[in-house]
């Protein structure tokens, strides 16, 4: 077992690593940088002598493989440097950032999960039924609807009964301000959880009608329990377990989609963040940003495959 | 034609696919009868695709017209003072802006008087271009890279497992945001990049595939009569994957075409051409006042998904039963 759980984190590490040195060659050799951007107008009258001065205040004169060394050497030591664009430190954008994006996030996992889990369920015990169809059809559609769409529509209706304020002015977190914090994050968090967990849905639905025709759910009516045991206790959780391994996939799904809606409504988060280091070429953020994404993903599925070893030990002699 | 044929050569065909194929309607038929859903994603697809090739007939107007309406208050040569209290008095027409749907414009008309059901049928150009384009190049690419991941095992199976992963540790939509970056964001390239940033998901489920192949008695006697490496993945390993491979591309092409809308509404796809991502955008600065082309764009994407998706879900239990769920 130490064994498997030591070879897994060495696999996450490298992981982690290569998506670190993707993102730092990616950033690089997009067209433009921050340089010649930050001259706005008169970059196309600046003389060379400016740009290079401004080049090397930023140390991208450097040549490619000095920066590269450097950037690695700074990262193990976790400082990420200074963001061109606000000339904060790295750490201090990603504090600000940060707790905004887990916020939404959490928000939407919650409102994924307590749908996808009763309807997974309630389309499995009704298999072929009706509701089954019209559950498994909203479902389809969740999936087929871009996100941005649901939220623009959410918004539209918000606005055309008017039932509370979009526009939130001074971006509160829920701790601070509750009641106008989580009016800003309705309709993204519903959007997102509508969209987001449509698999979750699915996949769960999928493992119910398996797990359902096992013997020992056979055995567990046998002796007469009640329906509502079997499902619960003998069903559900058996068939909850796959559906925790993509957990990893599931929270790439949602950052993706909290990219978008962080953008539409002025959520000063991480998604919002990958954007603007991203078109203003602010090399350093983006860099982090985007690894700070990765270590999320890649310690959520670390997490889950020890778990599922230890659960179940055909995985790790595989 | 003078072209030598070579009678050991047998057309790759995986057998159970060419059953199916050989009925032609019959099995259509059946196909319709046996998976409604998928019948009908069947029907959206082929209504959107026969939508984009003939947008040019049934537009009704040109997509880029901008109409006007005569100006009621019109007042040649009108003074400073009246000038100032309607700033448009002195033009003699007013573009025809936010019209509600009516018989002439059917879903109205948007903010530079143009048509918006012309808009959105020419949007699904390349809504299918980008669906299908990416699709290919993602099986395609992931055919080569995950057979030789599969079938060579050892480092190069490591290398390339650790690229895959670390593709998928990075949000599709931000890997294919940097990647649309990299090059001039034409629909030609933005189809590329789509395909690449897609590689990852193809890769592995090709190289399972064919890791499952790899085992079978067939492969070991190919092996032992002494075929090549070569030989033996394009006759054996290929034609019993020719499943995986349909549904690999089948399954992809929904989440393409929300990858380009979503890049599209953020003001970073391809550009020159009308997208339903960017209409949908367009229309969300009037929102609350006239929201028809929010509402018909972000409409058209989800209707080409829906349809994508369900005849990728059929496909997939039709071919392969034990990737439901997948």
């Amino acid at each position: 077992m130490q064994g498997y759980i030591i070879r897994r984190i060495i696999g996450a590490v490298f992981v982690v690593f290569l998506v670190g040195t993707f993102s730092f060659f990616a950033i690089r050799v997009l067209p433009g940088d921050f340089a010649t951007a930050s001259l706005g107008l008169d970059a196309g009258s600046a003389d060379a002598d400016t740009i290079a001065q401004r080049k090397a205040d930023l140390g991208l004169d450097l040549p490619i493989g000095e920066q590269y060394a450097n950037w690695l050497w700074d990262t193990v030591r976790l400082d990420l440097g200074t963001s061109f664009l606000t000339q904060n430190t790295v750490w201090y954008e990603i504090g600000r950032s940060l707790p905004y994006s887990i916020e939404l996030g959490v928000l939407i996992m919650i409102v994924g999960f307590t749908v996808a889990i009763p309807v997974g369920l309630i389309s499995a015990i009704f298999q072929d039924k009706p509701l089954d169809y019209s559950l498994r059809g909203l479902a389809i559609l969740a999936l087929a609807a871009p996100v941005f769409w649901t939220a623009a529509i959410a918004s539209l209706v918000v606005l055309q009964w008017d039932l509370f304020l979009i526009d939130v002015i001074g971006q509160p977190h829920l701790w601070e301000d509750p009641g106008r914090a989580i009016t800003w994050y309705l309709i993204p968090m519903f959007a997102g959880g509508f969209a987001g967990t449509a698999t979750t849905m699915r996949l769960l639905r999928s493992q119910m009608l398996e797990v359902l025709r096992q013997d020992y759910v056979r055995t567990a009516r046998a002796k007469g329990l009640r329906e509502s045991v079997v499902i619960m206790r003998h069903a559900l959780r058996n068939a909850l377990l796959p559906v925790l391994t993509v957990m990893g996939v599931t929270i790439a799904t949602i950052v993706g989609s909290q990219v978008i809606l962080e953008n539409m409504f002025n959520i000063p988060g991480i998604g919002n963040k990958v954007l603007t280091s991203l078109f203003a070429r602010d090399n350093p953020v983006f860099q982090s940003v985007v690894l700070i994404i990765a270590v999320f993903t890649v310690l959520t599925n670390l997490v889950v495959d020890i778990l599922y070893g230890i659960i179940d030990p055909r995985i790790r002699l595989s | 034609m003078s072209q030598i044929i070579d009678p050991t050569v047998v057309p790759l065909r995986d057998p159970t696919v060419l059953e199916r194929a050989g009925g032609g309607v019959r099995a259509l038929g059946r196909f319709l009868r046996s998976k409604p859903l998928g019948g009908s994603g069947l029907i959206l697809v082929a209504l959107f695709i026969i939508v984009a090739i003939l947008a040019s007939i049934i537009e009704r107007h040109d997509p880029d017209q901008i109409f006007e309406t005569p100006n009621p208050d019109y007042k040649a040569n009108p003074s400073t003072l009246e000038l100032a209290r309607n700033p448009d008095i002195g033009s003699p027409v007013l573009v025809s802006q936010f019209e509600e749907p009516n018989t002439d414009h059917w879903f109205g008309t948007d903010k530079f008087g143009r048509d918006i059901w012309s808009q959105v049928i020419h949007g699904s150009r390349l809504s299918l271009i980008v669906g299908l384009g990416a699709s290919v190049i993602a099986v395609v690419g992931g055919l080569i890279i995950g057979m030789i991941s599969a079938y060579y095992a050892g480092i190069v199976d490591l290398l390339i497992q650790r690229i895959v992963d670390m593709l998928q540790a990075i949000p599709f939509l931000v890997l294919v945001l940097v990647f649309t970056q990299i090059t001039e964001r034409s629909v030609l390239n933005v189809v590329l990049w789509l395909g690449v940033a897609g590689l990852a998901i193809t890769t592995r489920l090709i190289r399972s595939a064919v890791l499952g192949v790899r085992e079978s008695e067939f492969v070991l006697a190919a092996r032992v009569v002494g075929a090549s490496d070569l030989r033996i993945m394009i006759r054996h390993v290929l034609p019993n994957c020719v499943a995986v491979l349909i549904i690999a591309f089948s399954i992809g092409i929904g989440a393409y075409i929300l990858a380009e809308a979503s890049i599209s509404f953020l003001g970073a796809g391809p550009q020159g051409i009308p997208s339903w991502g960017q209409m949908v955008q367009a229309g969300r600065g009037s929102l609350d006042l006239h929201p028809w082309q929010t509402v018909f764009a972000g409409g058209a994407i989800m209707m080409i998904v829906l349809g994508f998706n369900l005849l990728g879900d059929a496909l997939r239990d039709v071919l392969d039963p034990r990737l439901r769920g997948a």
